[in-house]
């Protein structure tokens, strides 16, 4: 099942534009190029540079650390980089004539603790001149009415998510930016959530950027990934292509007779190790293969499934070395001493 | 553009509560003070007696004590975007953040004004009633109604100050104690050291007191003179906030 996705994906790649007639403001690529930035002597960005496009759910994949969130907010104008720009159709955010219509974006849960959450998007609306109505309804779009008037200080961290992505809607916007958007949200939430943003982005054309610094969190919902390890690119490409970067996805078989059939998918060209006495793990042959083999040899089959495991294996290994970095080496944290 | 920001501002400060405690807070110390002054008139050692034009006008000075009130609204008003990193979604509706901070200059400045009403009016009603209580309402016409509406203007003028003072600091702790630590210690000090008194005319404090001067106290500019310098100061912390801290990179 889970290896659907890469497929499906590569099929809608080619049509990315098939159901963009009820996009917001027309679709929008954005840019990414030569980004970089330092505080103080730690690099955090170097020379990133990549394309988010329109119609499709992009995850933006890195450890904790990789400069995922230094480039977001670079993206957005609230940091100033060193050097490198992002553009919005060519335009930088802070020369966009109405940025909140045209980019939405959730970077952290900040809102004022005693002002309930309707008031907090109604300041946006006034700050972006938008019907104030506009509160009540991106309200609603992300199932948050009945907490509306609710101080946003009591909210648990799933509703402070959801007021999030309501301010980040408000616009109506042909771009959404999110930052760590499954943090907090329970399995329900997140299952919302990927539907909810599947549907922007494959029905209504926009184009959808999530950051993670988990494969497995954005595996489901993206079609593309973008890798950052300390602050570089590290990989630029769609699921599918990340899949086959592994190596074709490996499938597990249990069979009483399993030395039969290892025979005969050998023969057949796949690669076949016998990892027990009625258990393969085969490389080379998908599951749909490797069922009619057994179908035609008449093969008793108890149990046959994929494992995408590769490509999470392939995140961890194009990752790793970023990791360890950001787990800190002596000579990068050094201990200051305000007190 | 900016007056949408302001409407913004205005809705951010009418949701919360911290806007009405202010000036809850700013009529008590107000009332209170008029209470105490009335109380002490005419007593050894205390106010002039009721009924006087000296303690008509020391009773319209008494808006202008609450002026920190009013900084501090100000301030917080600012410095609530990073103390709550609401600045985030703020700069991301307004890139163009010097436009926030004229924002905020304007809609505190109007925010200002409501707590100049709601003191004043505390200020004459106590005087009113417990004056007329005590033998002699204050007079409120002539240079008393000058001295009443400045130290009203002076409680505008300090929330714009507010405003430029946080946008400089942005920490809201750091901001107002550093404010109090200025105005009781520093200014209090600068004042009565002579080297340095002369100075003390130009300075917050010192416009301030000339913008309700009652009587000939020490050299000080004209009350309209303070009340510019003032506004001066508020507008100067400003531009100087935004250009060397407002711009810098939120996080």
């Amino acid at each position: 099942m889970r290896l659907d996705g890469p497929v499906v994906t590569g099929e809608r790649t080619g049509v990315s534009t098939i159901s963009s007639s009820t996009a917001p403001a027309g679709q929008v690529r954005v840019e990414v190029r030569g980004l970089t930035k330092s505080f103080g002597s730690v690099r955090a960005v170097s020379d990133l540079g990549f394309t988010v496009e329109p119609g499709q759910v992009t995850g933006f994949l890195g450890p904790n650390g990789a400069g995922k969130t230094t480039t977001l907010r670079m993206a957005l104008g609230l940091i100033t980089p060193d050097s490198g720009t992002t553009t919005f159709n060519g335009t930088p955010y802070a020369q966009l004539t109405e940025p909140t219509r045209q980019v939405g974006a959730v970077l952290e849960t900040a809102f004022h603790p005693g002002r309930t959450g309707r008031d907090h998007l109604r300041v946006y609306c006034r700050a972006a001149g938008l019907p104030v109505s506009r509160a009540d309804a991106v309200l609603d779009q992300v199932g948050l009415t009945p907490a509306g008037r609710r101080k946003a200080g009591n909210y648990s961290l799933g509703m402070r998510q959801r007021l999030g992505l309501a301010t980040a809607l408000l616009g109506d916007p042909a771009v959404l930016v999110l930052d760590e958007p499954a943090n907090g949200l329970d399995p329900e939430g997140i299952q919302w959530l990927r539907r909810f943003l599947r549907h922007l982005a494959h029905d209504q054309g926009r184009t959808v950027l999530i950051s993670s610094h988990l494969l497995s969190e954005v595996e489901q919902t993206a079609d593309r990934v973008v890798i950052v390890g300390a602050g570089r690119l590290v990989r630029e490409g769609s699921l599918a292509e990340l899949a086959a970067d592994a190596g074709a996805g490996t499938v597990q078989v249990r069979s009483p007779e399993a030395a039969r059939l290892a025979a005969a998918l050998s023969a057949a060209g796949a690669q076949v190790q016998t990892t027990g006495p009625d258990t393969l793990t085969v490389t080379g042959a998908s599951t749909a293969e490797i069922g009619h083999r057994a179908f035609v040899d008449g093969v008793e089959l108890h149990e046959l499934h994929g494992r995408t495991s590769g490509l999470e294996e392939t995140y961890f290994r194009l990752t790793a070395g970023a990791e360890q970095y950001s787990a800190g080496s002596p000579d990068t944290t050094t201990p200051g001493s305000a007190a | 553009m900016t007056a949408r920001l302001v409407r913004a501002e205005w809705t951010k400060l009418t949701s919360t509560r911290v806007g009405l405690w202010l000036v809850l807070v700013g009529c008590l110390m107000a009332g209170g003070f008029t209470a105490l002054f009335t109380g002490l008139a005419g007593a050894e050692n205390g106010t002039p007696a009721v009924g006087t034009e000296a303690f008509s006008q020391l009773i319209a000075a008494i808006p202008a004590q609450v002026t920190i009130i009013s900084l501090v609204l100000g301030v917080i008003g600012m410095t609530q975007e990073y103390r709550h990193r609401t600045a985030t979604p703020t700069f991301l509706v307004a890139p163009r953040r010097g436009r926030v901070v004229l924002a905020k200059v304007v809609a505190y400045a109007v925010a200002g004004a409501v707590l100049a009403v709601a003191v004043v009016a505390t200020t004459v009603v106590v005087a009113s009633v417990y004056g007329a209580a005590r033998g002699g309402a204050p007079d409120w016409s002539g240079d008393t109604l000058g001295v009443l509406l400045r130290s009203g203007l002076a409680l505008v003028v300090y929330a714009v100050i507010g405003v430029g003072v946080g946008a400089l600091v942005r920490n809201q702790v750091a901001a107002v104690v550093g404010s109090l630590v200025y105005l009781f210690v520093v200014e209090s000090i600068l004042r009565s050291v002579p080297a340095t008194s002369g100075a003390y005319k130009f300075l917050p404090g010192g416009a301030l007191e000339a913008m309700t001067a009652t009587f000939e106290g020490p050299d000080l500019l004209t009350a309209w003179q303070g009340g510019l310098l003032l506004l001066g100061y508020g507008l100067l912390a400003a531009v100087l906030g935004t250009l060397l801290a407002v711009r810098r990179d939120v996080v």
